[in-house]
């Protein structure tokens, strides 16, 4: 049929010509009104141009009317923009032979507002003209043009700062457009503008009561993704903004992230309310750091040893079980409930008759992990009163050897942070006379006082004297002990007990590794320059054969952790690194480097590491683990930084060494820790079945840190699985239990994430836990299944119920509703949007899972602090009353 | 004079008072009275560091209303016990297989799985590896040639080994005795010893023991193989052109299970295999004509082995090919419509009985909830194994032979499966029944446990591992 192409064709082609034709027609037909306007501005470009300086001004007058009148939108340009648009030229040329008057200042404005849509891009006319003008009210020509004229200022900004010209022209403006923008809800605007010419100092003068709120959170949020030290000031300003709206939990949360001990006491005190200083001190508390109350921020006494024993964490078993108490999970597990073999058919592990001492350790482990904080077990708390049944009813005795040292420490991690009782408890292990039970209760003395501060330093008082003793095994205890309960402290005592065995000649290697990570956590983020010393000196001295040692790595990474997040400060220690043997030399680099930059989400470090991974070695150089590790530990810091170093990892698996793929699932496991994502827990199950035994171990530890305390049902059904696959591989065997432990870690109520308070805040003493698990990781069989297995007890100093329990002013549990959902980013937002979305309503307290967020869901109560997480005061609201 | 307080596990003792002209060991004294906990076990934490039973309370800075922390035990102190639990991994070898629940595997040295799998069946038998053990060099006589010996001691060798070890083991010497006495095992293909059928590795190794032990037991148990795996059959030939009728005896190590179109299980397929045709010459007729060939079985071996006919010699590809056909087989055989009448009269008073027996476990277990019928047979294989292994292994035979009777009812207990398409290629794998019940799928040295229902699994109709001889063990009820 021929017709019908041709009539579709022709359907076609006509039908786009009429509307060519018709947006042609439209640039000539105007409508009356529009022909009106056009022949009116033109007259007036023509009366400016008049000799009679009245008729320009009434000219000028009218113009400016029209512009000022025309509605603005960001879609089109204003109609009589638009129409002078032919005469921009012509304006400019008369403006060049024009006598400096009034008049010429009026057309300055006048060509200031034009060059918004005419002048060419770089030219900045609008500025210039702006300059040369009468500096008028600057809003009056909308906000399009305040934001292009901040734009250009920018620019100028730069320029002028090359040439070094002066700026104070331009600072005039700024202070204008700032104080527009802050006006106007436009406070990202202002800040960038200010960040832009570097003088953010003006924003103080310029915020309100209305508009703090968002300026600060726009200031915090963009703070992650500026270099230093402009961060530093950009968190300052928002510290300082705080502090004059009084919003002093903020301002404390700034403090704290900028480890700025002088503004924590600032905060302290410029308030004076005292159940304000409690929050605070909640808050100082969950961040795990050790702080000491004077007279000026707690002038009472007695005020101030309550407040001090917030800090101290001593209520925090009480507000866990509080919370255990009411989900209803007291009840206690036993590693059996948690392996769930019933839902495994056939391929579970046959009944042996015969204990091993491997499986023996791992249910040790699980049975820690499972019941910690709970004080009640099914295997170490149980009666020994039926001391005739033997050795079945105790199972510190079904433990082998160093083993024996796990068992007896994990008596404290179901005690722990319950000082009291858990130190009465553990006393029995010190009569006994097997050396590895007496170590195991050393270090259980360090485990329940983990996070935990008492006047009367029961962990130094205990352990003190066992680290001098003759056993290795005991020192090993008492030193690892004080290391856990004192972190983050950097308690001289400690110091001055532990320095000293760094040069002692006859001392074991490990009893040196364990020394120096322990004094890198009682130090941890100090840059304590004598720790440093006593670190470095103790690398020197070990012999090449040392040096090979997989203990070895600790000592590198206890030098790392005292910059933990320090940045620049490391420097100085790592040219000392660089005249190390060679043999460590590249190892110790990497780990200062990851260390010093962790948590900072520093791109340009990220992509020196990744460097570094990009290598292919053939000289069996081991520093390329660490330098995995370091990517996580720098890019975990926020969200989008994360994303990108998951992606970059999966790349690692596909083109990297042996050593790296080792290395990549510890580091996934850093990035989402505590924090399913599914696609994370995806390529863990599938390396968790890889060829090489030491991958498939680091993922099943790695899918277990992934899940830990979330009770995933996934993840605990792929760990079901797995252990059915290796239930012939001991040493894997050994990895799927401890992983199954993990991910019901307290029953489900703890989490290991470092960061708290919505993801802003990271816990220096927490990550330092983690970090030196991983580490230790690195070397899978050597030190986890060797007889260093106790090296996960590190992980306790991460570990923090993920509650919010909500308490009343006498510090007594209260339960209010709580609207509990995922977080929504309002950053840069207008006006009070929705902070969570998904939400449920529950009633305090509540489990937060990993991005949660809670909201009050009553307005009965006031919330002492604005991130409902971990203990909040609340105070009755007294402009509440009850709806009837 | 001071008072200070003191804590004691989660008790406060207010207003204490100390005597600071006394050593602190008065001190503790006095706490022993509040708390119990004697002194030497007391430990008090003042400021960091502990109190000394001699220190000097000048010196410590104690002050008025301080807080002290004691920690102590009142009770009764726990002891180590005097023995420690054994581990696993201290033990021996040997007992970490018992432990381990099932015995090593057997490495593949280049395409031997078919004789792996075949040694994994047969190590199985509990009476042929006692009858074994008896076996000695000096047991040798002459009628035995020197490499059938060799082969008979390298298989007891090897079956010790397998008892003993928890890591695979190598066959090495087992195999080059095979090669030795059937060269046909030694066939190279492109330098590399070539895939074998498993069936016939089976046969002439089974052939193999049985003429080398045959000579060496006492007079009253001549051929130990025979009696565990020999089926006696006896066979009525019929011509139906001539209506000549005869019947003959013989003896056969295995049963066929033909496979056909009509055949889709077992049983269809044994009886298929005990009717044959062939042509011979008749007597009468004076001519070769049409013998109609049908067997039954007269007498019960205590291993019933069964051959699943899945290879047949395809002339255009010039091998042995496959018969993929799914032919169910059942944990539980019953072979008693296979016997002659008069095995069937033997059998029937034992089936009685054992009918019973089961009614009243029945019965029992279905007062209790229906637990599966599965834990039902582990029970019982397991009451079986200790019967059998109560009695004196190198007697085992003749002994039971006098306790126990046949019923005709046969317990599966292992599978040899081959998986691929031709009899000289693929994998062939070793499915055995621990003593404790439990499945163990040998593959090569790598044991892996195996739910019994899978076993079932492996009856063909697909490319998975499909089954080629099963091996029943006879269920026998005392006299």
């Amino acid at each position: 049929m021929a017709p019908d192409p041709n009539a579709s064709s022709s359907g076609t082609v006509p039908s786009k010509d009429p509307k060519k034709k018709k947006d042609e027609k439209k640039e000539e037909d105007l409508s009356d009104e529009d022909l009106a306007l056009k022949q009116q501005l033109e007259l007036y470009v023509e009366r400016v141009q008049d000799p009679d300086p009245g008729l320009q001004k009434v000219a000028l007058e009218s113009m400016r009317q029209e512009i000022r009148t025309s509605t603005s939108s960001m879609t089109s340009v204003p109609k009589p923009l638009k129409f002078l648009r032919p005469h921009y030229g012509t304006l400019k040329a008369y403006y060049e032979t024009m006598q400096d008057s009034d008049l010429k200042k009026y057309l300055a404005d006048i060509l200031s507002v034009l060059a918004l849509t005419m002048s060419a891009e770089g030219e900045r006319e609008s500025l210039k003209y702006r300059l040369l003008g009468s500096e008028g009210d600057i809003g009056s020509w909308g906000h399009e043009y305040v934001r292009n004229l901040a734009g250009e200022i920018a620019q100028e900004y730069a320029k002028r700062q090359s040439e070094e010209a002066p700026i104070d022209d331009l600072m005039e403006l700024v202070q204008q457009i700032v104080a527009f923008h802050m006006k106007h809800n436009a406070e990202p605007e202002a800040v960038d503008l200010l960040m832009e010419v570097e003088d953010l100092d003006l924003l103080i003068e310029h915020v309100d009561s209305t508009n703090f709120k968002r300026t600060c959170l726009y200031l915090t949020s963009s703070a992650r993704y500026l270099p230093g030290p402009d961060d530093m000031l950009v968190l300052d300003i928002a510290y300082m903004i705080y502090l004059k709206f009084e919003e002093y939990p903020n301002a404390l949360q700034i403090a704290l992230f900028l480890d700025n001990m002088q503004y924590v006491k600032q905060v302290f005190t410029s308030c004076d309310d005292l159940l304000r200083k409690k929050q605070f001190c909640y808050i100082l508390a969950r961040h795990g750091i050790t702080f000491e109350l004077d007279d000026e921020m707690a002038a009472d006494d007695d005020d101030r040893e309550a407040l001090q024993e917030i800090i101290n964490n001593s209520r925090l078993s009480e507000g866990y079980l509080t919370l255990a108490r009411d989900i209803e999970v007291m009840e206690p597990k036993s590693p059996e409930d948690i392996y769930k073999a019933h839902l495994l058919d056939g391929r579970a592990s046959a009944g042996a008759s015969v204990d091993s001492a491997r499986q023996n350790l791992a249910a040790t482990f699980v049975n820690a992990f499972v019941n910690a904080g709970f004080g009640q077990d099914k295997l170490m708390t149980v009666p020994s009163d039926n001391t005739s049944g033997g050795s079945s009813s105790n199972w510190l005795f079904k433990n082998k050897e160093h083993g024996k040292t796990s068992a007896a420490a994990s008596l404290s991690m179901i005690l722990l942070w319950d000082v009291d009782a858990g130190l009465a408890q553990i006393d029995k292990y010190f009569h006994l006379s097997d050396s590895h039970i007496i170590a195991g209760a050393l270090l259980g003395v360090g485990i329940v006082n983990c996070g935990i501060k008492n006047d009367c330093d029961p962990a130094l008082a205990l352990l003190g004297d066992y680290v001098d003793k003759d056993d290795s095994s005991i020192r090993i205890g008492a030193i690892m002990g004080l290391g856990i309960s004192y972190a983050g402290s950097q308690n001289e005592q400690i110091r001055s007990k532990l320095a000293p065995i760094l040069n002692e000649a006859k001392a074991p290697l490990d009893v040196i590794a364990f020394t120096a990570i322990s004094l890198g956590l009682v130090y941890v983020g100090s840059c304590n320059e004598e720790v440093a010393q006593a670190i470095i000196f103790a690398l020197m001295d070990r012999s090449e054969s040392e040096l090979g040692e997989p203990l070895t790595r600790l000592l590198p990474l206890g030098l790392g952790l005292l910059y933990l997040g320090k940045q620049e400060s490391v420097e100085a220690t790592a040219e000392v690194s660089k005249t190390f043997n060679e043999k460590i030399r590249k190892y110790c680099d990497m780990t200062l480097l990851s260390c010093a930059y962790a948590g900072t989400g520093n791109v340009l470090k990220v992509q020196n590491l990744l460097g570094h991974c990009s290598q292919h070695l053939d000289k069996g150089e081991t520093h390329q683990g660490p330098a995995v590790l370091g990517i996580a530990m720098v890019a975990m810091a926020e969200e989008l930084g994360l994303e990108m170093a998951i992606r970059s990892l999966e790349h690692l698996l596909q083109y990297g060494e042996q050593n790296i793929r080792q290395a990549v699932p510890l580091a996934l496991a850093l990035l989402c820790i505590s924090n399913p994502k599914v696609n994370v827990m995806d390529t863990l199950s599938r390396l968790s079945h890889d060829t090489d035994s030491e991958v498939a171990m680091a993922a099943v530890i790695s899918l277990g840190l992934i899940g830990a305390g979330t009770n995933n049902a996934r993840i605990a059904g792929m760990l079901r699985n797995l252990s059915s696959y290796y239930y012939k591989d001991a040493s894997l065997l050994f990895c799927v239990r401890i992983a199954q432990g993990l991910v019901h870690l307290g029953k489900g109520l703890l989490t290991l994430n470092p960061y708290h308070s919505e993801r802003f805040l990271l816990s220096p003493t927490a990550l330092a836990g983690l970090v030196t698990m991983l580490h230790a990781c690195l070397d899978m069989k050597a030190i986890i299944l060797g007889k260093y297995h106790y090296i996960l007890y590190f992980l306790v100093l991460a570990m923090q119920p993920r509650m919010l329990l909500t308490v009343d002013e006498n510090l007594k549990p209260l339960s209010v509703p709580v609207r509990v959902g995922q977080a929504v980013d309002v950053v840069g937002q207008a006006g009070r949007p929705k902070t969570i979305t998904g939400f449920q309503t529950h009633s305090t307290p509540v489990l937060l899972a990993a991005g949660d967020r809670a909201e009050l869901a009553t307005e009965k109560y006031i919330p002492l602090s604005p991130i409902l997480e971990g203990f909040v005061i609340l105070k009755e609201n007294p402009e509440y009353r009850e709806e009837h | 004079m001071i008072t200070v307080s003191v804590k004691w596990q989660k008790e406060m003792f207010k207003d204490v008072e100390i005597d600071t002209s006394q050593p602190p060991y008065v001190f503790k004294c006095q706490l022993y009275d509040l708390t119990g906990v004697p002194p030497e076990r007391q430990k008090i934490m003042v400021k960091g560091g502990l109190l000394k039973d001699d220190a000097d309370w000048s010196t410590l800075g104690v002050k008025e209303g301080q807080k002290l922390m004691m920690m102590g035990t009142a009770d009764e102190i726990i002891k180590a016990p005097e023995k420690g639990p054994v581990f696993m991994e201290d033990l021996p070898e040997e007992e970490q297989v018992v432990a381990l629940g099932h015995s090593a595997g057997l490495f593949n040295l280049g395409n031997t799985c078919y004789m792996n799998s075949t040694l994994q069946c047969l190590h199985s038998v509990p009476e042929l590896k006692s009858a074994l053990i008896k076996y000695s060099h000096s047991g040798k006589s002459n009628d035995v040639d020197q490499s059938s010996h060799m082969l008979a001691i390298a298989t007891r060798d090897l079956f010790n080994e397998l008892d003993k070890s928890v890591k695979p083991v190598a066959p090495m010497q087992f195999w080059m005795l095979l090669r030795k006495k059937y060269p046909q095992f030694g066939q190279l293909h492109n330098g590399v010893f070539m895939q074998q059928d498993a069936e016939e590795c089976w046969t002439q190794l089974l052939y193999t023991l049985s003429q080398s032990l045959k000579t060496t037991g006492s007079s009253e148990n001549p051929d130990t193989v025979k009696a565990l795996f020999g089926i006696e059959l006896v066979s009525r030939v019929h011509c139906q052109e001539s209506g000549e009728e005869s019947s003959e005896a013989e003896s056969v190590y295995s049963l066929k299970c033909h496979i056909s179109q009509e055949v889709n299980h077992l049983h269809e397929g044994l009886k298929h295999g005990l009717k044959s045709e062939l042509e011979k010459a008749s007597p009468s007729l004076g001519r070769s004509a049409i013998y109609l060939k049908e067997s039954r079985i007269d007498g019960l071996p205590r291993y019933l082995t069964i051959q699943f006919v899945r290879f047949f010699w395809k002339r255009e590809s010039n091998q042995k090919a496959k018969i993929l056909r799914k032919v169910d087989y059942p944990l539980e055989l019953d072979v008693y419509d296979l016997c002659s009448d008069d095995l069937r009269g033997k059998l029937e008073a034992p089936r009685q009985r054992l009918r019973d027996e089961e009614g009243k476990k029945l019965g029992l277990k279905a007062s209790k909830d229906g637990s599966s019928s599965k834990d039902n047979d582990v029970k019982m294989s397991n009451a079986e194994g200790s019967s059998n292994g109560s009695g004196e292994p190198s007697m085992a035979t003749s002994q039971e032979d006098s306790e126990t009777q046949m019923t005709g009812i046969y317990d599966l207990v292992a599978v040899l499966t081959h998986k691929g398409r031709s009899a000289d290629s693929g994998h062939y794998v070793g499915w055995v029944k621990q003593e404790s019940g439990k499945w163990i799928e040998y593959d090569d040295d790598s044991p892996i446990a195996q739910r019994e229902e899978d076993i079932t699994k492996l009856s063909g109709g697909g490319d998975w591992h499909m089954a080629y001889i099963c091996m029943y063990k006879a269920r026998t009820i005392p006299m």
